[in-house]
């Protein structure tokens, strides 16, 4: 029973957290659109804040609650449980599975389109990369990046035969970037943690993630220009059938946008944009960290007295 | 609404014709009225008897609400002319999908319709890569030269 409880109230503090940071982080992030930085920051803190509340959710449960309630909570076996924690950790677990079914659905068919795709594929040689760029035949997109674990890039023969050397090198790179920044696997997590109202942000991700692939593939004007023809060439080819979730299709995101972006490309714009720095958070982290520790007990204390509220 | 959404969802839908048009459109202007105040207020150039059989045929269709005045009855619009604007756009598009032996048919023509708002997008940004492309070579011939 104690075991019981311990789960029961882990699992609610875990799916309320959850809840609570989803909701604010769903109405918080919109300003960080107009930041003007480089696009591939745009992304990195768009993604960050996507799956902020998961992690924190997770530390936070396992951090304190869990030890609180082990340590603080006396092993009574006639307190009972009440209906919410029951309620609320059956809630947590559903949306546990219904984050697992949907991985494990986009996987399985991203697995099977992929495989599809291949057949009869062949290795293509270009500059860009060796042995995981792939030329497919029949109903493949023209360019896409597929795959999280073994990732590969396939060309279709439409593409081939539409784009110009530079211009299919130049789209080539673009993938590449994707593979460089795990997006396929990113995209995987966005399908683990679930909530209404986050479509938005997946979407400016998108087009952020897009922008910075565009942004790192070209280094001088000639090379956005031909990006930029790429792009309007392969727009004109209509997909067969709807991608799979752990694929990067080349011609994604606002057209326009992008087309613009390119068409302004500018070096020493480029240099001057800043980009925010991931270990701008490590003295937060570990500052945060060492007064955990230091507090630690008054802060299982006040843990438990918030888990005990739940179980009453 | 759920009236008019049941006259325009059925498939022998009555159409408007001008006169009940225009009846309509002088009632929405007046907020509501009885036969005689509409052939009174001089817009209306007929017969008082037709004008009683139109007002009477838009309020069968679900168009008008009536409550008794005295001997005759004051009408009043069932919905705004936005309201009737947007079922009106509905049952187009319901009918257009709904229509020929193959179904799906209009559904391609819609389609076409926006593939043709998309070829004329990626058209006006082919024009702006290639005066791009033109510009550099420009640029690069006025190099050489110096």
């Amino acid at each position: 029973m104690f075991a019981l409880r311990g789960i029961a109230v882990s699992l609610t503090c875990f799916v309320l957290l959850y809840c609570l940071l989803s909701a604010l982080v769903a109405i918080v992030w919109r300003p960080l659109r107009f930041l003007h930085v480089a696009q591939q920051s745009v992304a990195d803190l768009l993604f960050e804040l996507r799956i902020l509340p998961l992690l924190a959710s997770v530390i936070i449960t396992f951090a304190l609650v869990v030890p609180s309630f082990r340590l603080l909570e006396p092993r009574s076996h006639r307190e009972g449980m009440g209906a919410m924690p029951l309620a609320l950790g059956v809630c947590a677990l559903l949306l546990i599975a219904c984050g697992c079914c949907r991985v494990i659905a986009a996987q399985t068919r991203s697995t099977r389109m992929v495989k599809r795709w291949l057949e009869g594929a062949r290795a293509l040689k270009t500059n860009a990369g060796a042995a995981i760029i792939f030329q497919s035949q029949g109903e493949a997109p023209p360019l896409t990046l597929v795959g999280v674990r073994k990732p590969r890039v396939l060309v279709s023969e439409s593409t081939v035969a539409l784009l110009s050397n530079q211009e299919l090198q130049i789209a080539l790179k673009h993938e590449l970037q994707h593979m460089k920044s795990r997006d396929n696997l990113k995209k995987l997590i966005f399908r683990f943690c679930p909530f209404p109202g986050m479509a938005r942000l997946e979407s400016a991700w998108l087009q952020a993630a897009e922008l910075a692939a565009d942004d790192a593939a070209v280094s001088n004007l000639c090379d956005a220009v031909d990006l930029a023809a790429a792009l309007v060439k392969l727009s004109r080819l209509v997909p067969v059938e709807v991608a799979p979730v752990c694929a990067a299709g080349f011609v994604a995101g606002s057209l326009s946008k992008r087309v613009a972006q390119l068409l302004a490309w500018d070096e020493a714009s480029k240099e001057r944009r800043v980009r925010v720095r991931t270990w701008f958070v490590v003295p937060l982290v570990v500052a945060t960290s060492l007064l955990t520790t230091i507090a630690y007990g008054p802060v299982l204390a006040v843990t438990h007295e918030v888990t005990e509220w739940f179980v009453r | 609404m759920s009236k008019a959404f049941s006259i325009f969802g059925s498939s022998s839908r009555p159409q408007l014709g001008p006169f009940e048009q225009k009846l309509l459109q002088e009632i929405w202007s007046l907020g509501s009225a009885t036969v005689r105040e509409l052939v009174a207020d001089g817009k209306i150039h007929q017969a008082y008897t037709t004008v009683l059989t139109t007002v009477h045929r838009l309020y069968k269709k679900g168009l008008l609400d009536r409550a008794a005045e005295g001997r005759a009855f004051r009408y009043t619009p069932r919905h705004t002319a936005e309201e009737l604007q947007r079922v009106t756009a509905l049952e187009s598009i319901r009918q257009l999908l709904g229509s020929g032996d193959a179904s799906a048919m209009p559904l391609s023509y819609l389609v076409e319709a926006l593939s043709a708002h998309d070829a004329q997008l990626l058209d006006e940004l082919q024009r702006l890569v290639e005066r791009k492309r033109r510009e550099l070579r420009d640029q690069e011939k006025t190099r050489e030269q110096h």
